[in-house]
């Protein structure tokens, strides 16, 4: 499996490589049309089917019947059907259809790469996940959205509601324009954090831990009771080994680590970037991990394990404490303890605060988004499809409508803004009894159409205790973002190269120092080690496109 | 290939002392630890087999809790239920058996073809032909221009997508040139004698003298195409024309493409017991292809036929 996983990541990267010579040839010939100087985008001609007086609070109705074609992530949990009241009700409302190249998840983004790359491309792109743009940018194939939110009403009232302009700008090149149109959330939103045998702690007499000190606390307690045991068994290893809970930690030591690691760091007393991996933060979070492993108190094996093997440890009660989402609490942990130890109580725990104080990231306010193949500023639709795009994804009730269907039949929502499924249907175990499924039998709250939104909307199909953290989470503070420094592309071709190396070293060495197989006395070696491996190239290089940036749109 | 009468073996293993020339001791020391360490690697085969059978027949707790090994555990078909009443399901079994079959067919025709006329040493512009496709072996266009090509002759969600670009595999080509090359020249001569012609001689003489490469052919292409899911992932935009593989790989890679990527609001949880009988389901038709196809790997076809 993984052998396979890696030669398919090696065939990833080649499709990826490929599209963008082959897309970067092909954009000589409409060079000079679109970008341009970025103001003074001509959209005369490109209103057919655009409605005139459409702003935010208009119900979006195409003047005539419109088709767009749009890349379809297909979950195995819910297969697209023909037939769903979704796309019926869309037609109805918006006089839109869809025209869907059906890509199964599993290969999503290999197959994006290559229909951009062919020329191929559908005009829609949703499922892209920031970041996923970059790699299309300097061929031309891609549409610098920016230069068209004007067109989007709802779009902007949220971003400028929201006060999202600073997550905006870290989407921007080098041209200071982004690609991507991110999902939006109204607050940051936590979801991964540790879950714990709260049975445990009730009968060992101890408190939920609030931050990392009392975490470990804690976790000693329990190794005292049961010393057989590893009291923190983690998953998510793959493909950074301790991917979840170094980001977790990490977030909160003030660094970067795991599925979070950035290579650069805002260095705020410094007025410059640093390297994450080589930061006084980031070894103090090695000293951390590294002492929880010391006591006994970490399994050896948490940080590289697959997940079936941490649930089991969890489930047959050698461990007690586990990395955890909502859905894994619900569908994972409560039925596997369920049937080998009924009297367990398991829980999330607030996110525990580190030195860097009670924080939480706020890059977690945009989502995955939408990218449009640049072939659809040509158009004569184009107007049109942006109002669409901006009804369905950005509005009040195109939101409402993606993710609960249609009042009256799949859901009914009461005075007070409660929302309630209708007797039939089902959704996140909301209404076990109902025999129809909210996403599989009506293609409401599909991953492809459904997210972000409003704090309320998002915690609408929150259970009880998933709200109750959530507001505890919204009390943190929020770390600063970074601020932008786009690459060129010559630079980014340059970094990708140290990128790689530098990337496996820390990872490697962060597994040796938190595990003991390497002494944090060996801490200037490792740095010396980066250093040879081109840190301070890389640094340099980020600091320049910071100055650049600063000077040009700053 | 070489069959071994299993009788006689057990006969020779049985009875050593009686009759005949004595085993020495030495064969005899091999014979057991050529059993056990066979023995071996046939558990070490089978036990994953077996291992996700009995997964497909047991409760997802006792799966997710490693209880399950060899015998299934909390016992149930209703997996299997749910399975089968999936109309997406049968949709992609059915493809599966028409692409394969189909694929299979062509790619045998035109390889059979390529092969034998190959296979003449008098043929004019031979080593060019074998050149040409020797090369594709090791250059080819790459995805993109591939995937362009493809687009471009119409082909795209169509059967031929899949059909066509890869029908002949220039390894099996040359396979089956060499076996060919090896067929006695006189065998076809005397045919022509008696007055066939080419694609008689082919039809009547060669291919039933060719059983035994026929048949692994067929069994290379059949398994290959059946397994094969990346041509389909390419060429194919609706999932009502997904091969079985598609929707398996869809159903395990997707559960398993947890993390960084995937919001946790969207996370695929299938089941591993339904990813287990997806899995039963998908190996047995072509788990059972084996043993009817075996019966042709008979040496010595040969023998006899010409005196020289």
């Amino acid at each position: 499996m993984i052998r396979h996983r890696r030669t398919f990541t090696a065939t990833s990267a080649m499709v990826a490589a490929t599209a963008l010579v082959l897309a970067a040839c092909g954009s000589g010939d409409d060079g000079n049309s679109g970008s341009g100087d970025g103001d003074g985008v001509d959209l005369d001609g490109k209103d057919v089917g655009a409605m005139d007086d459409y702003d935010v609070g208009v119900q979006f109705t195409a003047t005539e019947p419109l088709n767009f074609s749009t890349l379809y992530n297909e979950h195995p949990n819910y297969p697209l059907k023909d037939d769903w009241l979704f796309w019926e009700e869309l037609e109805e409302r918006t006089n839109v259809t869809l025209d869907t190249t059906v890509v199964p998840l599993s290969d999503y983004e290999d197959k994006r790469s290559l229909l951009i790359g062919s020329g191929d491309a559908p005009l829609i792109m949703p499922k892209t996940y920031p970041g996923q743009e970059e790699p299309f940018v300097s061929s031309g194939a891609i549409l610098p959205v920016s230069d068209y939110v004007d067109l989007m009403p709802n779009f902007q009232a949220k971003v400028e509601q929201w006060g999202l302009e600073d997550n905006l700008d870290t989407l921007r090149q080098e041209d200071g324009k982004y690609y991507v149109l991110p999902g939006l959330h109204e607050a940051p939103w936590q979801d991964y954090t540790v879950a714990m045998r709260m049975d445990v702690l009730e009968d060992l007499g101890l408190e939920v831990p609030t931050d990392w000190d009392e975490f470990r606390d804690v976790l000693a307690a329990i190794k005292e009771e049961y010393p057989d045991s590893y009291p923190f068994s983690g998953r998510w290893n793959v493909p950074t080994p301790g991917g979840s809970m170094l980001n977790i930690v990490g977030m909160t030591f003030g660094t970067s680590a795991g599925w979070g690691f950035n290579h650069e760091q805002w260095d705020e007393d410094a007025g410059q970037f640093v390297y994450t991996g080589a930061t006084e933060e980031y070894r103090a979070m090695l000293e951390y991990l590294h002492g929880l492993m010391e006591d006994g108190l970490m399994d050896p094996e948490g940080f590289t394990q697959d997940d079936d093997l941490a649930r089991q440890k969890f489930s047959n009660g050698r461990s007690f404490a586990i990395g955890t989402n909502a859905q894994t609490l619900v569908n994972e942990y409560r039925p596997d303890l369920a049937e080998t130890n009924p009297d367990a109580v398991v829980a999330k725990i607030p996110l525990p605060a580190g030195p860097a104080g009670n924080v939480i990231n706020s890059t977690s306010q945009l989502e995955n988004g939408i990218m449009l193949s640049s072939k659809a500023a040509e158009s004569e639709n184009f107007v049109a499809m942006m109002q669409f795009i901006d009804w369905l994804w950005y509005s009040d009730e195109g939101q409402e409508f993606a993710k609960w269907g249609v009042e009256g039949v799949t859901y009914t929502k009461d005075g007070d803004g409660t929302y309630t499924l209708a007797d039939d249907v089902d959704f996140v175990a909301l209404n076990p009894d109902g025999d129809k499924h909210l996403q599989e039998d009506f293609g409401f709250s599909n991953g492809v159409f459904a997210y972000g939104g409003s704090t309320e909307l998002l915690h609408s199909t929150f259970s009880e205790e998933e709200q109750e953290f959530q507001e505890a989470m919204a009390e943190k503070d929020l770390l600063p973002l970074d601020p932008p420094h786009p690459f060129t592309e010559e630079e980014r071709e340059q970094v990708t190269l140290w990128e790689t190396p530098l990337k496996d070293h820390t990872e490697q060495a962060t597994l040796q120092f938190i595990l003991g197989q390497r002494d944090l006395s060996e801490w200037d070696a490792y740095v010396a080690e980066l250093e040879a491996k081109g840190m301070s190239q890389y640094v340099d290089v980020v600091n320049e496109a910071y100055e650049r940036y600063q000077a040009e749109h700053g | 290939m070489v069959t071994v009468d299993p009788t006689k073996v057990a006969d020779r293993i049985a009875r050593p002392s009686t009759g005949g020339i004595r085993d020495s001791r030495g064969y005899r020391i091999f014979q057991v630890f050529n059993t056990v360490a066979l023995l071996g690697v046939v558990v070490i085969t089978l036990y994953p087999f077996v291992n996700i059978i009995a997964q497909s027949f047991s409760g997802e707790s006792y799966i997710r809790s490693g209880q399950v090994n060899l015998i299934p555990r909390g016992f149930n078909v209703t997996t299997y239920e749910l399975v089968m009443s999936d109309s997406m399901f049968w949709t992609s079994y059915r493809n599966t058996v028409v692409y394969t079959v189909v694929a299979t067919l062509i790619a045998m025709v035109l390889t059979t073809c390529y092969a034998y006329v190959l296979s003449k040493k008098h043929l004019r512009g031979r080593t060019f032909l074998i050149g040409i496709a020797v090369f594709t072996m090791f250059f080819n266009g790459g995805l993109i221009p591939n995937y362009v090509l493809v687009t471009s002759l119409g082909l795209k969600n169509t059967l031929w997508a899949i059909v066509l670009p890869n029908a002949i595999s220039v390894f099996n080509l040359l396979v089956m040139k060499s076996f060919f090359e090896n067929l006695p020249t006189e065998l076809e001569e005397a045919a022509k004698i008696d007055g066939l012609n080419t694609y008689k001689t082919l039809w009547y003489v060669v291919l039933p003298l060719s059983k035994a490469v026929v048949a692994t052919m067929v069994l290379f292409y059949s398994v290959a195409y059946w397994n094969s899911w990346f041509q389909a992932f390419l060429y194919m935009d609706r999932a009502e024309l997904f091969p079985v593989t598609v929707y398996l790989r869809n159903l395990i890679a997707g559960a398993n493409a947890s993390g960084a990527g995937l919001g946790s609001s969207d996370l695929a949880q299938v089941a591993s017991n339904i990813q287990a009988v997806t899995m039963v389901l998908t190996v047995l038709p072509i788990l059972f292809v084996y043993p009817f196809i075996q019966r042709y790997f008979v040496s010595g076809v040969m023998l006899g036929s010409v005196k020289q």
